[in-house]
């Protein structure tokens, strides 16, 4: 067997799986299983948030490693689950790598995506129904879903211009509170605090602090304790980009 | 009438706006109906449990005991990861409010409330990953005693 090949195979599953955003031990798992499967005993996997190490023993006693670097990505359920499938049937069925290989390519190349405008429409309908969530009255939800909208748009274009996550979330939460003060002072919005924390949910990084957490008890301790920094970070920079916003607002028109 | 105000309306809201979230992290068909079903199940528990526990850490806490135990739930029936189902049924427990009103506080100068609402976010955000832990580490368990019974019956011996 080509084991330089089964090894890229094994790193490139577990790339996929970190890209589209499963926990790290389901990624040191996966690859692990997988070498186990094509006859490797000794597999040690490291994966923290921005890295995959690989490193294995054949069975000819050679030591083999590979490393990968993981770019910031973000969250893709689709893609996940179609890794996650495909590595259950290699550990399965035990194809020959050339199959494997195939199977990896073709869920890179066959992404299914949302087009934009319909992410446009979820981001709308979750800051709607977030200011409704929040008490919020009809009008206000009128202006949720124009924030959410605002915060949309202000994301997919940051991502496009490779901002940083801490940038990209400053921008997208000063854009929307900004709005959500606007349209409050014209008239439109009843409570701009309820509009902006509507807004803001698709920004809030409360599920990256509870995975976080979920990876230091998991004994993960590099991972959680990047992942609590990024949490920290995101959470700080979301709070200044309102806070920015407001400041701004109380200069120009006073109260609010 | 009183309970469609207090508990079916919100739950519709949460419902919705998971749904939103699931369409953003592109779950596709009826993964979407399933995951935005979790997000109104913990808000439902959550207000449902008020009148017992009348603490928002608490409640919380409940709550993520629940949508937990529905996302391995399901994560079991359709053999997909549970990050998907967390992931979105999450959302609505998210302390967003209290990041905002904490951060509100925090340039207003009001420091003894800003420390309170923040202790309280850290709170609500610390329950909600525990009551998380809690569920996915007694499944994790099972699963090993499980997967040990199948496999090899004197094989733990050796570790002792």
């Amino acid at each position: 067997m080509d084991y330089d090949r089964l090894l890229s195979l094994s790193a490139n599953l577990g790339y996929g799986l970190l890209e589209s955003g499963a926990e790290i031990y389901r990624v040191e798992e996966s690859i692990q299983r997988l070498l186990q499967a094509y006859g490797i005993t000794q597999v040690d996997p490291f994966v923290i948030p921005n890295c995959i190490i690989v490193s294995m023993v054949t069975p000819e006693g050679v030591t083999m490693t590979q490393v990968r670097r993981m770019p910031s990505h973000g969250t893709d359920i689709d893609l996940l689950e179609r890794y996650n499938d495909l590595c259950r049937k290699l550990c399965r069925e035990v194809p020959p790598l050339e199959v494997a290989e195939a199977g990896l390519r073709q869920i890179d190349e066959n992404r299914r995506q949302y087009p934009a405008w319909e992410l446009m429409v979820a981001y709308m309908v979750a800051g709607a129904a977030f200011t409704l969530f929040f008490k919020g009255s009809v009008r206000d939800a009128l202006c949720g879903a124009l924030c959410g909208l605002a915060v949309g748009l202000a994301v997919t274009a940051m991502t496009r211009l490779r901002a940083n996550l801490f940038f990209k979330s400053m921008v997208g939460a000063f854009l929307s509170a900004l709005l959500a003060l606007g349209l409050t002072q014209v008239g439109l919005g009843q409570s701009s605090d309820k509009i902006i924390i509507g807004a803001l949910m698709a920004l809030v990084p409360g599920l990256i602090f509870t995975n976080a957490i979920r990876d230091v008890m998991a004994g993960d301790m590099m991972a959680g304790i990047s992942k609590i920094a990024d949490a920290l970070l995101i959470g700080v920079s979301v709070a200044l980009g309102t806070a920015v916003a407001l400041g701004l607002t109380r200069l120009l028109w006073g109260g609010g | 009438m009183e309970f469609i105000q207090s508990y079916l309306l919100p739950f519709l809201y949460a419902f919705v706006a998971s749904a939103g979230f699931a369409v953003m992290f592109n779950i596709h068909g009826a993964g979407i109906l399933i995951c935005s079903f979790g997000g109104g199940l913990g808000w439902l528990v959550y207000l449902l449990s008020a009148p017992i526990l009348q603490s928002e850490i608490s409640q919380s806490f409940v709550a993520a005991i629940t949508i937990s135990a529905y996302a391995e739930i399901m994560a079991r029936i359709r053999k997909c990861p549970v990050t998907g189902y967390l992931l979105v049924a999450s959302f609505p427990l998210v302390p967003g409010g209290g990041i905002y009103y904490t951060m509100e506080h925090a340039i207003n100068g009001e420091t003894e409330q800003f420390l309170a609402s923040f202790l309280h976010t850290l709170g609500v955000a610390g329950a909600l990953a525990v009551g998380v832990l809690l569920v996915s580490s007694l499944v994790r368990m099972w699963g090993t005693y499980h997967h040990r019974r199948q496999t090899s019956g004197r094989g733990l011996r050796r570790h002792g």
